[in-house]
């Protein structure tokens, strides 16, 4: 019974570690937070403004790192060292998961061939 | 006289106004060739970032001003990265419109 007990613990911590993997903040709670952040990048992530990155579909702890960069200074910005220094760790992850889950604007990209033919 | 250099200083306040409007431009085919060393991370699915630990992010798609922008900020230190510092530290300003050209100009599927 015990040796059981201890393995149901063990499941339940892997379990954990599990989803806190996939989800890196509460979406939900993320799209109150962006109504700021709509000014500059669109609605959803998804600028018009060249200026502003997309961040629609942006993986999400980039993101997160992003802000984070922001608000510590190792980003220099004017207007988002303001920003991201009102952001709480948990603000910082819900925006990172509610951008990053949006239809995506941004893509990964892949090799070409380089022909120096051409 | 005077009108003509009124309207000749209006014309070069209004060309100092838009800074680099021909070398903003950016050339995709350039900038193709010289995203190369880039594509190292930017172009593996999933590649990570060591210490810390994060997605290095997607580029295909982003406005071109934007990365342009980003790039500059690496160049001067305004961003701290080390190896996006040393990458950037080597790029001209043209060829940093170029690789923002060719990452703007990319799609889904990296087309």
């Amino acid at each position: 019974m015990m040796h059981c007990i201890r393995c149901l613990g063990a499941l339940l911590i892997l379990a954990a570690g599990v989803a806190q993997a996939q989800s890196i903040g509460d979406i939900e709670a993320g799209k109150a937070k962006s109504q700021t952040c709509a000014a500059c990048h669109g609605a959803n992530g998804a600028s018009d403004n060249p200026a502003f990155p997309m961040l629609a579909g942006q993986h999400a702890d980039y993101l997160l790192h992003a802000l984070k960069a922001y608000k510590s200074g190792d980003r220099q910005n004017a207007i988002m060292n303001g920003q991201a220094a009102g952001l709480s760790e948990q603000d910082m992850r819900d925006l990172a998961a509610y951008f990053a889950a949006q239809t995506p604007a941004v893509h990964g990209l892949q090799r070409e061939a380089v022909s120096s033919a051409e | 006289m005077i009108c003509g250099r009124l309207i000749g200083g209006v014309a070069l306040s209004a060309a100092l106004l838009m800074p680099g409007l021909s070398s903003a431009q950016g050339d995709i085919e350039a900038g193709r060739a010289k995203a190369y060393t880039c594509l190292g991370c930017h172009a593996v699915e999933g590649y990570r970032n060591a210490y810390p630990s994060y997605r290095v992010p997607k580029l295909g798609g982003q406005h071109q001003s934007y990365i342009a922008s980003a790039l500059q900020a690496y160049k001067s230190g305004a961003r701290q990265h080390t190896t996006m510092q040393a990458l950037a530290s080597t790029l001209s300003d043209e060829d940093i419109q170029d690789i923002a050209a060719y990452f703007a100009s990319r799609g889904p599927e990296g087309q």
